[in-house]
């Protein structure tokens, strides 16, 4: 009996690595038959005077010095389609330039916060880094190249991008210090399916929290005891919503951080994200789950990144659709996502660098980058582009996405804003689970966010 | 006679019903696998369906070939296994001799030491990463193996997992070795590791498993392909935020395939270690 078992053991180990080996095999024989699940953008000619020299509307730099032979470590934090897209575009970049790219996938966004941290303090940080709260390793250490490279005027037309993905390249309120690359905000989701079994008319959406609330009601009433509604991300929309009602979340005076979201503004915000739970319309604590619950047909909207435009598309049971996210007093949205960083300080690999990051944000390649991954595109004139109305026609969602843009906003980045995440959710947290008012609560969370604040000067 | 037979039948009645609770933990424990093997075959739809899909709708192994398309498996998987067992060797070679010196031998400031070890246990590995770093790399070791080995190669929970196996061995084993003539190391090699493989193979096997699912540190010190490690490789294949589970679910088929292999080697020694726990000497 014991030897069955073991030999039994050894066939199932045996079998795996089988199976291990039949997937090497069959690698290789589709790499030569079907092309690969994501291609590379569409080609582009190397520009004559930097990225985007190919729309005709950058000024020309003044002195064009070649980087070919340069070596540039990259290191990255996208993984999945995201991360293909942007390897494919890199190494793209890297042949018709004749450059060399060292990249280097760096995990999640803390993963790689923590790296590069680690690599700054003995100077073996890489010399490019796309990764989230890019200003912190950029700006934090005052170095603010990208603000002066871009009012050189060479390769990034900055009246072409959207004020907003601008707005999350700075540090403190000073200077760029960052360019915006796999930027997204929340769109509203729907489950199509759902809401016509239950009668729920979307062709007039609702526009505002009151009016969306008074939908979940009339959903709820029809489909029984399912929550309607739920979030992936509360901390994110939660200040969103605090800007739509006139909170403007963080006051910096001079370099002074102030947190500043427990005003009469903030606290009527926190009420009605209270009343969502009290009213069965949004289950508490549970967030970690909405999109599973989501995705399993059990939920009727969710808030959640644009980004899942292309992922969830054709793969869902049901039919999918979005609407623009509803606002208390005036429509805004909070931005997310990652930057691209020069870290290096040779002046050489500056200049390289900066063509490299010009070549990725240029519209076409940045608008191809959007479109395969969900994330959105950072230039304006890429919603005139035949590729994204041809998306937008294809895929309504993309045009709620885009439409979004007009009202996208970022705070300036600051040291504490990874403890501001981590107090707002907390709250909510609390707040779900009636542990103290809305008043309390956000005043104890600005209380720890100042008192963080404070330690830090 | 009479009396005998219902007793028997009693005692079979009791072992179907203990055979029915443990055959339903055993399910419940091999739910996951099973869950996990079948998930690996399905599509995107069949992984979110609901109520959940047990059987996939199509047979679906393109997630295998998706998951070597998307990262140098096994280069990733050759790394992992060198990096686990030299690891593992070193680990528990330093902790047999950590251990053994603690317990059999006297010294001055063992208590101090064994405290300080003890301690040690306590602090995150997260506090002392960015220090660690530094040394390491100002060794010159990012990238390397040794990079990723030579810091963790010092355990104190192996050390003191050991060290309790180690004072249940009879003192009068030790005095009649050392009049033998044995001295520490030949009492060690002797007399202690011989009465505690079972002890030692556990060790192994928890650090075995420790270094297998090893993901920050060989993350930070490495930034090359070519030395990264399975759990890396396992994180990339998430999207940012959410998860394609069914590629997941392949490239996990395919990562335990060590894990089983080691526990079908160790798994007498471990059985019998955790038995024999709670024995006297």
């Amino acid at each position: 009996m014991k030897n069955m078992k073991k030999i039994l053991c050894v066939i199932l180990s045996l079998a795996m690595l089988a199976g291990t080996l039949s997937a090497c095999v069959s690698q290789y024989v589709s790499k030569e038959t079907t092309p690969a699940p994501t291609q590379a953008p569409p080609a582009t000619q190397p520009p004559a005077t930097g990225g985007d020299a190919t729309q005709g509307e950058t000024p020309a730099p003044t002195e064009e010095v070649s980087i070919a032979g340069t070596t540039l470590d990259v290191w990255y934090a996208v993984s999945g389609t995201s991360g293909e897209l942007f390897t494919a575009q890199s190494e793209k970049f890297a042949k018709e330039f004749d450059v060399k790219l060292n990249l280097s996938y760096t995990g999640g966004s803390g993963d790689t916060a923590t790296k590069v941290a680690a690599a700054q303090l003995n100077d073996t940080a890489p010399d490019v880094a796309l990764m989230y709260a890019g200003p912190l390793y950029t700006g934090g250490k005052d170095n603010y190249d990208i603000d002066a490279l871009i009012k050189t005027g060479s390769g990034f037309d900055i009246n072409d991008v959207f004020e907003g993905m601008m707005d999350y390249c700075v540090y403190m309120g000073q200077g760029y210090c960052a360019v915006p690359y796999g930027i997204s905000t929340q769109v509203l989701y729907y489950n199509k399916d759902l809401l016509k079994n239950a009668g729920v008319d979307m062709t007039n959406p609702p526009k505002t929290w009151d009016e969306f609330k008074t939908l979940l009601k009339d959903l709820k009433g029809k489909v029984g005891g399912n929550m309607v509604f739920d979030t992936s991300d509360q901390a994110w929309l939660f200040k969103s919503m605090l800007m739509q009602n006139g909170c403007e979340i963080i006051d910096n005076k001079d370099g002074e951080i102030t947190p500043i979201f427990n005003n009469a503004q903030a606290v009527a915000v926190a009420d009605f994200w209270h009343s969502l739970v009290t009213d069965g319309l949004m289950a508490a604590g549970e967030h970690g789950n909405a999109e599973s619950t989501f995705l399993s047909g059990n939920l009727a909207f969710i808030a959640a990144s644009s980004n899942r435009i292309s992922r969830w598309n054709g793969t869902t049971t049901f039919e999918l659709g979005a609407i623009e996210m509803p606002y208390f007093t005036q429509p805004s949205l909070a931005l997310g996502g990652n930057v691209l960083v020069i870290l290096t300080r040779d002046e050489a690999k500056v200049r390289a660098a900066w063509k490299y990051l010009c070549y990725l944000t240029n519209v076409e390649n940045n608008t191809a980058f959007a479109l395969g991954t969900g994330y959105l595109p950072i230039h304006k004139s890429a919603l005139e582009m035949d590729s994204v109305k041809k998306a937008i026609e294809e895929n309504e969602m993309y045009g709620v996405a885009f439409k979004q843009l007009d009202y996208t906003w970022a705070y300036t980045h600051f040291e504490q804003m990874g403890t501001m995440d981590t107090e707002i959710r907390s709250m909510l947290n609390k707040l779900e689970k009636n542990r103290g008012t809305s008043e309390e609560l956000l005043t104890s969370a600005v209380n720890a966010l100042q008192k963080e604040i404070d330690a830090d000067k | 006679m009479k009396g005998k037979k219902i007793k028997n039948t009693t005692n079979l009645d009791r072992h179907y019903v203990a055979f029915a609770f443990l055959m339903i933990c055993a399910v419940i424990m091999l739910f996951p696998f099973v869950w996990m093997i079948l998930s690996s075959f399905k599509t995107t739809m069949d992984v979110y369906q609901y109520p959940p899909r047990w059987i996939p709708s199509v047979w679906n192994g393109d997630n295998y070939a998706k998951v070597f398309e998307m990262i140098p498996f096994l280069r990733y998987y050759w790394n992992s296994i060198l990096t686990t067992v030299v690891m593992t060797a070193l680990q528990i070679g330093i902790s047999i001799l950590a251990a053994y010196s603690l317990v059999h031998l006297r010294w001055p400031g063992q208590a101090v030491m064994a405290a300080i070890m003890r301690s040690s246990m306590f602090v995150p590995m997260v506090v002392t990463m960015i220090p660690m770093y530094l040394l390491v790399s100002s060794l010159g070791l990012v990238d390397t193996y040794a990079g990723i080995i030579l810091p963790q190669i010092t355990t104190a929970f192996t050390t003191f997992l050991l060290m309790s196996y180690f004072a249940s061995i009879p003192q009068d084993m030790i005095d009649a070795a050392k009049l033998d003539g044995c001295g520490p190391f030949r009492i060690m090699t002797r007399v202690v590791i011989p009465n505690t493989k079972g002890a030692i193979a556990t060790a192994s096997m928890f650090s075995f498993l420790g270094n297998w699912k090893s993901y920050t540190w060989p993350l930070i010190i490495t930034n090359d392909k070519m030395y990264r490690t399975l759990p890396i490789g396992l994180r990339y294949l998430q999207q940012e935020s959410s998860m394609e589970y069914q590629v997941m679910m392949a490239a996990a088929v395919m990562t335990i395939l060590p894990v089983l292999i080691v526990f079908v080697f160790f798994e007498k020694q471990l059985v019998r270690s955790i038995t024999l726990t709670g024995m006297k000497s």
